[in-house]
């Protein structure tokens, strides 16, 4: 029986949440991670000898499921895996929406006694519609109501990034190194063996979810790749979807008799089928990382030209390779723009040919800067700008005289904010990489979409330009 | 349409002859070069003759996947005579090469007039199912493995992407004085291949090699087609 979308919606954004079988030994994780929790928790252990330590956390216990005076909406479910079965005919009959094993040791270790224990969760859970995550997994991480599989993972912020992860490190790195650069989830799910609800479950809930407004997924495989592929292409023409493939599948073993079919390697496949869907491929958590911010955070263009400005002429040389490697074009401005920036632009030790190498300019006025924007806002040559943070220069600077960085970033959001030009900022890390970091959060904080690398910017912005739901 | 694939099935072969591959594809709309079976010289030169010279010959067995490493094939047969001498030759070639090998004959085709060289091909994937290759032919394939997949079902904007994806595609354009081939034409037989394999599950590889790509069309001259070994 199929999961119902009200099922799913009690399972993925529920009011109340139980935890079964967590225990000292695993430092009550999962009940520590309910913390914040946006709606009542309960614990489910028939040990007695965990019981008290539960009940120290301030968790009401019960024996069972059905024992609970309120209706569950979500469950996890850490038990061992000969239990799991029997937890699962609980969820159905207490009607829990949904249950997250994070149980393993089932088919994904090839032993017989995992592949018949995950069977058996199949049959009980299939007819019964529950909303089954798992098992072999994470789960579920809402912050904005306070859901969380892991204590560093954030809550009480309302996030915008739907992601779904076969794998939990993934899934949970995702979650956690995002949050370090100002993305947050709406919705993630780590689904592992995927044996009731699979990707295109999550993706068809991802779709319709108002929250969500870009897609990532961690992928190794697919059960059933027709129907991941049908659901992608519907999907990612609405919302920007980005795929990062891990591993490689190895082929049938059959014999090859063709051109076609030798050529046709696992990664070949998948990467023609992200594109055809009209997502983007990446391939690394940093990659993911830089291609979600710059979908979220930079408008978008048709157009390949791009107006930089540097800190010193040794940057302006490398910016400008970066991005032409990256398929940009950093061509001449207009000979408006230089006439305008002829008459207050400083030269000695400068130039503004493009890259704009403007530290001294900007150093004799920080008007100039936004000066240099408007020209740039201006110029028909140009669709996108990017810019150079010196960290090296400026971040302890920055620290010592934060107005003058409150200024900076003053200028950098008028221009986002009266420009329909996308604009990126990069900030290498450095010799004071702490005042550099801080900066960089900061940045992010406001909204500026901020790369550790030119190279980084520039295949972020041009992987997010590629993106079918955004063109 | 299913009865070559049902008498391959009887005679347990999952591999098509090229003409049996052709009847198919002919069948399903494929525009591919018109190839009959000759038992002998003389039925070789009567289809020679309807089909209109020049011709090819190639031989045909399930014993010899590569043809022109035997020896077994001969281009450009400008008349009934030449005909006759090929036959021969073939057959003294390919009793040298492939001593023992099971010859189910000769098969005639009228010679087409060359154009840029591509390749179509259909394989199953093992998440997918049927998926779609194309490719510059020759060196491009074998060495450089200049391709682009699409996951079957195509759509046109697929095939239209999928044919200009490829880094040799400027030579499609007509590079250097070369004549430019005819994209739509390669297009609509990529989506009539995704119909192809939609409708034929049982076709696990695929392979057109070459297509000819010329400024009026593309028209398929050779094609290799392999059952899936389960059914």
């Amino acid at each position: 029986m199929a999961v119902t979308r009200e099922r799913l919606t009690r399972a993925l954004a529920p009011k109340v949440v139980a935890v079964i079988g967590d225990k000292k030994a695993s430092g009550y994780n999962w009940l520590r991670s309910m913390k914040e929790f946006d709606g009542p928790v309960y614990s489910v252990q028939v040990d007695e000898n965990e019981i008290p330590g539960i009940e120290e956390l301030g968790i009401p216990n019960y024996k069972s499921l059905t024992d609970i005076p309120d209706q569950v909406d979500f469950a996890v479910c850490a038990v061992p895996r000969q239990v799991a079965p029997f937890i699962v005919q609980g969820c159905v009959e207490a009607n829990v929406g949904g249950v997250t094993l994070f149980t393993s040791g089932f088919a994904e270790t090839g032993e017989d006694i995992g592949v018949e224990l995950q069977n058996k969760i199949f049959e009980i859970a299939d007819p019964s519609g529950l909303a089954l995550i798992g098992p072999n997994c994470m789960g579920l991480h809402v912050p904005g109501l306070g859901v969380r599989f892991n204590r560093d993972q954030p809550a009480g912020v309302q996030g915008n990034i739907g992601f779904v992860s076969q794998s939990g490190t993934h899934g949970m790195n995702f979650s956690l190194t995002g949050a370090a650069h100002g993305l947050y989830c709406s919705t993630l799910v780590s689904f592992g063996n995927g044996i009731i609800l699979e990707a295109a479950d999550y993706l068809e809930y991802l779709v319709d979810d108002p929250q969500t407004e870009v897609i990532g997924m961690y992928i190794e495989g697919a059960r059933d790749g027709q129907r991941l592929f049908r659901t992608l292409r519907e999907v990612a023409a609405k919302k920007p979807v980005i795929i990062w493939k891990g591993g490689q599948t190895e082929g049938g073993g059959r014999a090859i008799r063709s051109h076609t079919a030798s050529l046709a390697s696992d990664q070949a496949i998948w990467e023609a089928m992200i594109r055809q869907v009209g997502a983007v491929a990446v391939h690394n958590l940093d990659e993911m990382i830089d291609v979600v911010k710059a979908t979220l955070l930079t408008k978008r263009t048709q157009g390949n030209r791009l107006g930089l400005i540097a800190m010193t002429g040794g940057q302006s040389v490398v910016l400008t390779d970066a991005f032409e490697k990256a398929g940009w074009r950093v061509p001449t401005l207009s000979e408006k723009s230089y006439s305008q920036l002829s008459e207050f632009f400083n030269i000695i030790g400068g130039s503004y040919r493009n890259p704009l190498d403007a530290a001294g300019t900007i150093g004799q006025d920080p008007k100039h800067l936004d000066t240099i924007f408007d020209i740039l806002n201006a110029d028909e040559n140009i669709d996108a700008v990017g810019m150079e943070l010196s960290a090296t220069f400026m971040a302890r600077r920055w620290q010592d005289k934060p107005e003058e960085f409150d200024r900076l970033i003053g200028s950098l959001k008028r221009f986002m904010a009266e420009s329909d030009k996308p604009f990126l900022a990069a900030l290498h890390p450095s010799h004071v990489e702490e005042a550099a970091h801080t900066a960089r959060l900061r940045l992010q904080e406001e909204g500026i979409a901020t790369f550790p690398s030119f190279e980084r910017a520039a295949n972020a912005l041009r992987k997010a330009s590629t993106l079918a739901a955004v063109n | 349409m299913t009865d070559v694939i049902a008498a391959a099935r009887a005679e347990q072969r999952t591999l098509l002859s090229e003409v049996e591959a052709k009847q198919l594809l002919a069948e399903a709309g494929v525009n591919v070069t018109e190839t009959r079976l000759a038992a002998s010289a003389e039925e070789a030169a009567s289809h020679a003759a309807e089909l209109g010279y020049p011709v090819a010959l190639k031989v045909v067995s399930d014993a010899i996947t590569h043809k022109t490493d035997v020896g077994g094939v001969e281009l450009g047969i400008a008349d009934e005579a030449e005909l006759r001498t090929a036959w021969d030759a073939i057959h003294a070639r390919v009793a040298d090469s492939a001593p023992g090998a099971d010859l189910h004959g000769l098969s005639v085709q009228p010679m087409a007039e060359p154009g840029a060289e591509v390749i179509l091909g259909i394989t199953q994937d093992q998440q997918f199912g049927p998926v779609l290759m194309f490719g510059l032919g020759g060196v491009f394939v074998e060495v450089l493995k200049d391709v682009a997949f699409r996951i079957v079902p195509l759509e046109p904007r697929d095939a239209s992407e999928m044919v200009r994806e490829i880094q040799g595609f400027p030579l499609l354009e007509g590079f250097r004085g070369q004549p430019a081939a005819n994209l739509e034409a390669i297009e609509s037989m990529l989506l009539q291949l995704s119909e192809f394999a939609e409708a034929n599950p049982e076709i696990a590889e695929l392979d057109l090699n070459p297509v000819f790509a010329r400024p009026d069309g593309a028209i398929a001259v050779d094609a290799r087609i392999l059952l899936t070994s389960d059914s």
